[in-house]
């Protein structure tokens, strides 16, 4: 946002846009996405309601088990990311640049925490997606949600560096405030999956 | 403060970090062609080595699987290739925290053909780009629709194979829906949205590119399909699941294909929807948009909904048949507890909407058309922007009567034929205005306004037999015949490609500075609407009559109107050499277009045909409707700043 700042005498350029709405267009661009995003959760979760409600299976599979506790743990360690990056965004609006890079660290080693775990309860679950349906969309749905992680991560790594690298300041931080509110929805994403797949 | 438009980009896709420091030629370092190419080979060897590598881990032999690699490289060797054209460079610099250059603004706009061949980030080119494209996939859908119908000329006909002619047919209703219907309206609405709202650009306009690029992707990797061993995709454009999980490679080709045009489209739709929002002219208040405009709100609101659910059930095919999971697995064997009716809701939930997504821009071009054709104001302005949002909310209400005969629990089919009732109110709404915007009205029977006219009165029918259709009892005598493919093409050939043909017609001196042909123009449409009412009119008798849909042969008593259909077909495919030759040689030859031919209102007709760089010196400030044909005085917009526009007296640009 700050870096390119254009000053050549002879710019020639559109003329500015004529702003009619007072929200920023990277906030509502995301929103969208984010409406997106969550009808693609929405698909998911419709499956997931006909296999354990409409064709009315046991919940998990016989012979399978869940670890709701150990995931547990590890929906504490999303949620607690989901402070961290506020607080990183707190900090830049007054100007505190460690807590920025604090924070930023903090959340990203969190959220890769949160993607280790999971990896590793796949690892230990014992059984597989082609073992049963409601196997499929356990392994579907966490599934889906990692991979969100994971690109919550990739922008998250992003802001992290430009943070060290002297990007942002009170004024301009958008640029760290759209990807946190991707952040917060995949966090948010995660309670109703817990919820649906492992707690209920 | 330099956040230019341009530097509202998000973060949102940069699925790759860091860049190699190998020293490289610079044709092979800037983006484009060269680099392009260089990394579709890198794209296909991560193919190899990642199913290489997982597959190894697995104890899986042998290693090298080309089924696996296949799968992978239909994913990476796109994203490969839009990386090495530069789509995401800008993103990357960003991301990465170096400085990005300077805006120069140097790629913005088309100075040769060449510049409608990188990434773009102009509107006005992507608008080009876009429309070309999807014409060029009308072509090659509408060839193969020729091939059914020489297949079906006479019963037990050996022109094609069942197989092929199942191929055939899927890969036709796949193109023409994915990548050309969906698009072509996007591509439009590309090119006079930004200039309708007096804005200068879409607000992001390097997603714009990107999205552009995603869809001759989409189109070609379907149409690559008919190279796959085994053949192309044959289950249809529906792909029903569990048909589609055992089929031989080619249906992974639409499976993945579907992705690509599927995200173009969110993306585009999300574009639409911020530009829509944040950057109308000052005066440009909702109720002032040009109804075109409101379409592409209402369609765009319908793609960000609705597309992920198609992304998602192909996404599901693609799990059940490349990896074996059990999404759909509900007949033999063990683990047989998966649901197959949960495919057609989850496609219906998208594709019920997509028919809106299909025909709304449609209906705002003959909007636009009628009112400046008419020189009326558009009848009850303010009822045709609530039927649209009606329409948006309703349609995601009536999925399942494309279930009536599934299987599934027989009650829903009731409410589910009472909404599909209750939505053609709004779309009813909407024809009536039409007429009372015609009633009375001193009609320019240009080439435009005859397609609008064809529109009203071909998609009217095509609304009547979907009304019949959502009869519960009706529907289980015709479904399945050739009464919906009937329906089928009144509502997307006499409707929306009527649409298209208007808005290109009436566009076309904007996007191109030339003049279309009018005599050629008048040609088109009275052979077109003909031989498109020969053509598909005798569907529905046959398919009332019991003739089924998707199958290469039929029963000798349907001979004689096949062989009919078929020789009016043929018809029809000419016709649309009149409109490629019309389009061509006006493009190349045809006489200059002024800025304003139409003699329109909306601002997009204010400015030189075609448009300035940047579209605008200054932004205009809009001052009254869009619509105020014949009231005496009428503006709607004024290139001023708003304090000095309050008096419309003072140097009008649009005056009647
Ligand atoms: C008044 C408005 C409409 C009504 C009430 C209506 C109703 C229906 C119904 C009930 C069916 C299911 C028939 C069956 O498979 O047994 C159907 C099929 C279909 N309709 Fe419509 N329709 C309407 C408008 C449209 C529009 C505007 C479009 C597209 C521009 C469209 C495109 C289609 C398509 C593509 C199918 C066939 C899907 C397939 O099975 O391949 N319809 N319609
Ligand atoms: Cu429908």
């Amino acid at each position: 946002m700050e870096s390119a700042s254009v000053t050549h005498a002879e710019h020639h350029g559109p003329p500015p846009a004529h702003r009619s709405s007072r929200v920023e267009p990277p906030v509502l661009g995301m929103v969208l996405f984010i409406i997106s995003e969550i009808m693609i959760f929405g698909a998911f979760f419709t499956a997931y309601f006909f296999i354990r409600v409409v064709t009315h299976d046991p919940w998990p599979a016989p012979g399978t088990k869940i670890p709701e506790a150990a995931t547990g743990i590890n929906t504490a360690i999303l949620l607690v990311s989901s402070l961290t990056i506020h607080w990183a965004l707190v900090s830049i609006k007054r100007g505190n640049r460690f807590g920025l890079k604090a924070g930023m660290v903090l959340t990203f080693l969190l959220g890769l925490t949160f993607l280790f775990l999971q990896v590793n309860e796949y690892v230990h679950l014992g059984w597989a997606p082609r073992d049963s349906a409601q196997a499929t969309i356990f392994y579907s749905l966490t599934g889906l949600h990692g991979a969100h992680v994971f690109v919550g991560l990739c922008a998250l790594l992003m802001v992290t560096i430009r943070s060290f690298r002297g990007h942002y300041s009170p004024e301009h931080h958008q640029g760290m405030e759209v990807p946190g509110i991707y952040w917060h929805f995949v966090d948010g994403m995660w309670i109703v999956v817990y919820t649906a797949l492992y707690v209920l | 403060m330099a956040t230019t438009v341009a530097e509202h980009t998000t973060a949102v896709t940069t699925p790759a970090r860091g860049r190699s420091r190998v020293p490289l030629p610079a044709k092979l370092r800037r983006g484009g062609w060269y680099r392009a190419a260089l990394f579709d080979v890198l794209g296909l060897g991560f193919a190899v080595g990642i199913t290489a590598l997982l597959r190894f881990v697995n104890h899986q032999h042998p290693v090298i699987d080309g089924h696996a690699i296949t799968t992978v490289a239909l994913f990476s060797v796109p994203v490969f290739f839009l990386l090495g054209l530069g789509a995401f460079d800008y993103w990357l610099y960003w991301a990465s925290g170096r400085p990005t250059r300077p805006e120069t603004h140097e790629d913005h706009g088309a100075h040769s053909w060449r510049d409608y061949f990188r990434v773009n980030p102009d509107h006005k080119v992507i608008g080009i780009q876009y429309t070309v494209t999807s014409f060029f996939f009308l072509f090659v859908g509408g060839m193969l629709a020729m091939l059914i119908r020489a297949q079906l000329a006479k019963p037990g006909m050996n022109f094609l194979t069942p197989e092929e002619f199942n191929g055939v047919f899927s890969v036709h209703a796949s193109l023409l829906i994915f990548v050309f219907v969906i698009p072509v309206f996007a591509g439009l609405a590309n090119f006079v949205l930004p200039l309708m709202i007096g804005a200068p650009d879409m607000a992001f306009p390097r997603l714009n590119a990107l999205s552009y690029w995603l869809l001759p992707i989409g189109g070609l990797m379907m149409l690559a399909s008919f190279l796959a061993p085994g053949g192309s995709f044959a289950t249809g454009w529906t792909a029903y699941a569990p048909l589609s999980t055992d089929m031989p490679i080619g249906q992974l080709f639409f499976s993945i294909g579907v992705q690509f045009a599927g995200f173009s489209s969110i993306f585009t739709a999300l574009n639409f929807l911020v530009t829509i929002i944040t950057m109308r002219a000052p005066g440009m208040s909702f109720f002032r948009l040009p109804l075109l405009v409101w379409a592409n709100f209402a369609t765009s609101l319908l793609v960000v909904i609705a597309t992920p659910f198609i992304a998602s059930s192909q996404f599901f095919i693609l799990l059940d048949s490349a990896l074996h999971f059990n999404f759909f697995n509900a007949f033999v064997g063990p683990h047989t507890n998966g649901n197959v009716l949960m495919y057609q809701h989850i496609f219906w939930f998208y594709s019920h909407p997509a028919v809106y997504i299909m025909m709304l821009p449609g209906f705002g071009i003959i909007s636009e058309v009628i009112a400046v054709n008419a020189r009326k104001p558009i009848f009850g302005y303010r009822m045709m922007a609530f039927s649209l949002i009606a329409i948006v909310v309703l349609g995601f209400t009536v999925w399942a009567h494309h279930m009536f005969v599934s299987g599934m629990q027989p009650w829903i089919r009731i409410p589910m034929m009472v909404t599909t009732a209750i939505i053609s109110v709004p779309t009813g709404i909407k024809i009536f205005s039409w007429l009372a915007t015609l009633w009375r009205g001193v009609l320019h029977m240009s080439t435009q306004m005859l397609f609008a006219l064809g529109f009203i009165t071909m998609f009217t029918l095509g609304g009547i037999s979907g009304v019949m259709l959502a009869m519960v009892p009706f529907d289980i005598h015709v479904s399945q015949t050739y009464f919906i493919v009937a329906h089928i093409h009144y509502v997307l050939f006499g409707g929306s490609l009527f649409t298209i043909f208007a808005g290109v017609y009436h566009w076309f001196p904007k996007m191109t500075g030339r003049m279309l042909d009018e005599r050629l123009g008048r040609l088109h449409f009275w052979s077109t609407f003909i031989f498109f009412n020969l053509t598909f009119g005798p569907m529905h008798y046959i398919g009332l009559l019991g003739m089924p849909r998707r199958v290469y042969s039929y029963s000798a008593q349907f001979a004689g109107w096949n062989l009919f259909i078929s020789i009016c077909s043929f018809f029809l495919g000419l016709t649309f050499l009149i409109f490629l030759w019309n389009i061509v040689a006006s493009w190349r030859h045809g006489p200059r277009a002024a800025g304003n031919p139409w003699r329109a209102l909306s601002l997009e007709w204010q400015v030189s045909s075609p448009p300035p760089i940047f579209n605008f010196e200054t932004i205009p400030t809009v001052v009254g409707g869009p619509y105020e044909y014949g009231v005496p005085g009428a503006v709607h917009g004024v290139f001023k700043p708003p304090a000095e526009a309050r008096r419309p007296s003072a140097v009008a640009v649009a005056r009647e």
